[in-house]
Parts: C-alpha cells; sequence; structure tokens
C-alpha cells in the first residue's frame, strides 16, 4: 500500500485529520527524519547541569544523546553511542561525570565528546591513518538555550532558536521571566510510557481546551470542589506561531486551582499587579489561567500547574513521557515544595488529570487498527471562522480557546516538514 | 658500593600551590608528574600504566590521582595501583627540597 503525500492527509481549510498519521510505521519514519531529526527540541533546562560535569541522557527522536556540561562551563550535546561498534557509552538518567567510557572496549570520551584514548591504545596508535579528532562522539548540529532552556537540532540548517521560536517567545516569557531570579526544576524526572502516538498528547496541550471540563469533571471536583467552568463565551484565544500553540483564559488562576492548595492560588494573586507591571496586565492574567501550551514539535506546558514534559516517540503506537516541575528560583522552599507535591497529584502518571488522558489517547490510537475505522477522517472543524486581528496578542490569534485552530495549525506545520526536502523550504507561519 | 643519586631539578617550591600538579619532561628520563599534596610534594610517573594518558591531565583529588582516559587511580604517595583497569604501580621518585627547589632523584 502506498500512502498519499502528507498534504494530502490533513485538510486545514476544511479541518479534517485522515486517522492513518497516527497509524502508520511510513510515515512515522519520516516524522523521525523531518521533524526530530530537523527541528530544534528540548533537551535540559539548564538548572539540571548545574556544574562542569553535569550530565543527563534524553533523546530527539528515537537518537539518545548525552547532554552534558564542560570543564568549560560550556553545555554541549552529541550522540550517546560509540562510533567503534554503536554501544551505548552511557546508561544513567543524570548525573556528574569526569566523561563516559564505552563498556564494550574502553573507548574513552570527554564531557566534550571527544574521543581520549581506549584500552590497547598502543594497537591504534601504530595503525596508519588513525586520528582520534575524527571519531568523537557525533555532536549535535546547534545548540542554544532561552532563558534557561536548552534546545538543540541534528539540521545544521535549521534557523537560529530565536528565529524558530519567534513571536512565540513573547508568550514564553510569561513562564520563564516573570521574575528577576530565573527559573528551575525543582525534583527529578517523572518518566512513564503511555500507548498513544506522540502527536495525539502534542495536539492535546495545543489547544484542547474542550476536553477539560468533560474528561477531567470528576478530577476538577475532586481536587478544587468544583467542575471547570464553562468556557463557551467567556474572553479566551487561541495563538500559534510556527507551529507553536498556546490556548489560554484570562481567569489568572484557573489551572492552579486544581492542585487544591490555597499557597498556591494566594501567590499568584498576591502577585498580579507586580506580574502586570512587568508583562502587561493581558499576560499577567495568563500566568496560571486555565491554559495549556505545546512547543513544536513535542514540548508541552501547562501554565499553573508548572509542569514541562516532552513527549518523545517511541514507535508510531507509545510514547514516553517526562514530566519535570518549573518554579521560580526565588520562590519560597515551602511553595516549591507544594508545586513539586501538586504536579505528582494531578500530572503525574498516577495524577487524577494524567490517568483521565492516558485512557483518552491511547483508545484514540489504538482504534486506528482497524482498516474501516482507519478509513474514516477525524473532524478538526471547530472554530474555523474565528481568526481574528488582536491589538496586542502576537501570532495568529483565534477567538475563544474552545477551538481547533492551533490543532490546524499544529498540523499545518506537521504537514509542512513531512513535505519538504531542506529548511530552504520551510517558512515562517 | 651505591650508584650515585641522580638529582634532577624540577622548579622552584612555590611554583605549585597545594592542590596542584605539573608534567615535566627530562632528558633521559620518562615523563614526571610533580604534585603538591598538603603533607608536601610527591613525584611519579607521569603516563599511566594501563595505556598511554598522561596523568597530570587527569583530576588530583586528596592523594589519588585519577587517569583522564578510564578514570583508572593511584595513590600518589605509595604509586599503588588502586582500581580497574589499572594493575601495575606506579613508579615513584623520591623527592627532596633544597634552597627553596624541587629536585627528584632519578636512580
Amino acid at each position: 500500500m502506498s500512502l498519499p503525500p502528507p498534504a494530502a492527509l490533513v485538510d486545514v481549510e476544511r479541518g479534517t485529520v485522515d486517522r492513518r498519521i497516527f497509524w502508520e510505521r511510513e510515515l512515522y519514519e519520516r516524522e523521525l527524519e523531518r521533524i526530530f531529526a530537523r527541528c530544534w527540541l528540548f533537551v535540559a533546562h539548564e538548572s539540571q547541569l548545574p556544574e562542569p560535569g553535569s550530565f543527563l541522557t534524553t533523546t530527539m527522536g528515537e537518537d539518545n544523546v548525552i547532554v552534558a556540561r564542560g570543564r568549560d562551563g560550556v553545555i554541549r550535546a552529541f550522540l550517546n553511542s560509540c562510533p567503534h561498534r554503536g554501544n551505548r557509552v552511557c546508561h544513567a538518567e543524570r548525573g556528574t561525570a569526569r566523561g563516559f567510557v564505552c563498556n564494550y572496549h574502553g573507548w574513552s570520551f570527554g564531557l566534550d565528546g571527544a574521543l581520549r584514548g581506549m584500552h590497547e591504545s598502543g594497537a591504534y596508535e601504530r595503525t596508519p591513518g588513525f586520528d582520534p579528532a575524527e571519531h568523537g562522539l557525533l555532536q549535535v548540529a546547534q545548540i542554544d538555550a532561552y532563558k534557561g532552556f536548552v534546545f538543540a537540532t541534528f539540521d545544521a540548517e535549521a534557523p537560529p532558536l530565536a528565529d524558530y521560536l519567534g513571536d512565540f517567545r513573547w508568550y514564553l516569557d510569561i513562564l520563564l521571566d516573570n521574575d528577576d531570579g530565573g527559573t528551575e526544576f525543582v525534583g527529578g524526572c517523572i518518566r512513564s510510557v503511555i500507548a498513544c502516538n506522540w502527536k495525539v498528547a502534542a495536539e492535546n496541550f495545543a489547544g484542547d481546551a474542550l476536553h477539560a471540563g468533560w474528561t477531567h469533571d470528576s478530577g476538577a471536583r475532586a481536587m478544587g470542589g468544583a467542575s471547570v467552568p464553562t468556557l463557551d463565551g467567556q474572553e479566551s484565544y487561541q495563538v500559534n506561531v510556527n507551529g507553536h500553540c498556546w490556548e489560554f483564559n484570562l481567569d489568572l488562576v484557573g489551572n492552579a486551582a486544581t492542585f487544591g492548595d490555597k499557597r498556591v492560588t494566594k501567590n499568584l494573586r498576591v502577585r498580579e499587579q507586580e506580574l502586570a507591571e512587568r508583562l502587561g496586565p493581558l499576560r499577567a492574567r495568563m500566568i496560571g489561567a486555565i491554559s495549556s501550551a505545546t512547543v513544536f514539535p513535542n514540548m508541552s506546558f501547562l501554565p499553573g500547574q508548572q509542569t514541562f514534559r516532552t513527549w518523545q516517540p517511541k514507535g508510531p503506537h507509545h510514547t514516553q513521557l517526562d514530566t519535570w516541575v518549573l518554579v521560580n528560583r526565588s520562590l519560597s522552599d515551602e511553595l516549591k515544595e507544594a508545586y513539586r507535591k501538586g504536579v505528582m497529584m494531578t500530572f503525574s502518571p498516577s495524577g487524577v488529570f494524567e490517568m483521565d488522558d492516558g485512557e483518552n489517547w491511547e483508545y484514540s490510537t489504538r482504534s486506528n487498527a482497524g482498516v474501516v475505522t482507519r478509513a474514516q477522517k477525524l473532524h478538526y472543524g471547530l472554530g474555523l471562522d474565528s481568526r481574528i486581528e488582536h491589538p496586542e496578542l502576537k501570532g495568529n490569534v483565534f477567538r475563544s480557546q474552545l477551538n481547533d485552530a492551533n490543532a490546524r495549525a499544529f498540523y499545518a506545520r506537521w504537514t509542512q516538514l513531512l513535505e519538504a526536502d531542506s529548511w530552504a523550504q520551510v517558512n515562517d507561519r | 658500593m651505591t650508584p650515585a643519586k641522580q638529582l634532577a631539578r624540577l622548579c622552584a617550591a612555590d611554583a605549585l600551590a597545594v592542590g596542584e600538579m605539573r608534567r615535566f619532561e627530562l632528558d633521559g628520563a620518562p615523563p614526571i608528574a610533580l604534585y603538591r599534596l598538603a603533607d608536601g610534594f610527591h613525584a611519579t610517573a607521569d603516563t599511566c600504566t594501563h595505556a598511554r594518558a598522561s596523568l597530570t591531565e587527569g583530576d588530583l583529588e586528596g592523594d589519588e590521582i585519577v587517569c583522564p582516559v578510564h578514570f583508572g587511580t593511584f595513590h600518589v604517595p605509595s604509586g599503588r595501583a588502586l582500581c580497574f583497569p589499572v594493575t601495575e604501580d606506579l613508579h615513584v621518585y623520591p623527592v627532596h627540597l633544597a634552597d627553596g627547589d624541587v629536585h627528584v632523584e632519578l636512580s
């Protein structure tokens, strides 16, 4: 069977998506090549690498990488695979190291990824043409940071990170730059695997406010004492830039309230005036509101709950979810702990909201095993006429967070990247 | 009759602070690593006994030197090999201080 081209699978004008994009291995392989080996991907928060020798391992697509701070203080990322026989050279999730030595033949690499020697190195020294400088761990093509968030790309032709994020930085600043002290991840990484296609999760955070009041009703009542408020008719928006998506209300504390912890909501209310002076009154109201966001392709977060996560593809039908908790460095230890526990209660594998989502996403993926089922296109047509101009909001702006506009923008970007042979064919949008 | 001691001057004693080390290459001898520990100066062969690495490119931690390549570790004062992959001890050179200079005994 041959698949139609990606552009024929997504119709953003009519609002339809072909279910095969969530199921077919062939499309998945193309995603690894044209999205994950090409886009800027989140790899670390600088606070996870506090000193020379600090490292962590993560994945970019299905490529395992080591992210390490060198003796010179510089953060680098390189493949976690020995160029000799391919073995993984670092098996730890994170830690502090002098370097990385392959278990197989003792090839040894510095914190900069350079080959420093191996077992029986004398034999290599007598081998004509062997130059250790040519056999280090393969470096990513580009690595850069935006306000503590480190991103990397395997594509030397990718635009600079600042251009890749574009005006989405104006929105990211709400969480990354609302305090002079900057941010940090508190606690460790919560890691789980969900039997869903990675896009099902990424598009949910990109723009699915509709599910909140239905999927999460019992959880919202249990945690906050009330159902999610009716969103239709409230002032709310979806915005997107280059496939990066944020859907939001302006209710200041709607998401934060799901912790059921008044210390957290009170802190946001107390700060509203200060935030308004720094970010303007509109962005200040977004700080903990009912909202969600995805940085294309696979980093998502929830303002208010402060959970940041990546959806790591593990084949077309499985996604590894890595979750962290973002806080301002200047926050009191008591409040940092409140956020850490709050995320565990709500958006960890046993959290009241994450369990709700996982069930839905698994069946949204699994259903497509059926050949007849798979042939029916899905509806993504909510809010087809909702595009507006806004005097303040940047990017593409849509009225009402009850909308498929961001999902359509996410899949438009997905289509554009799968169709393009190189970054030269990819436009800002 | 014992052979005469052959002393070689390495540097002034104040050239190294406690916790520092330096590699010296002398005519007719393999490279030497000089360390200044809390209890004074020590000298060993600079080349790891496992392969070819220069130990002074590694980490000096207390009285242990860690090879930069496979992290094999030696006890500096005795030259004793402490962990895999090093099994052979380092040669240790006696150190003499005279007139504010550090000398090592080559034979």
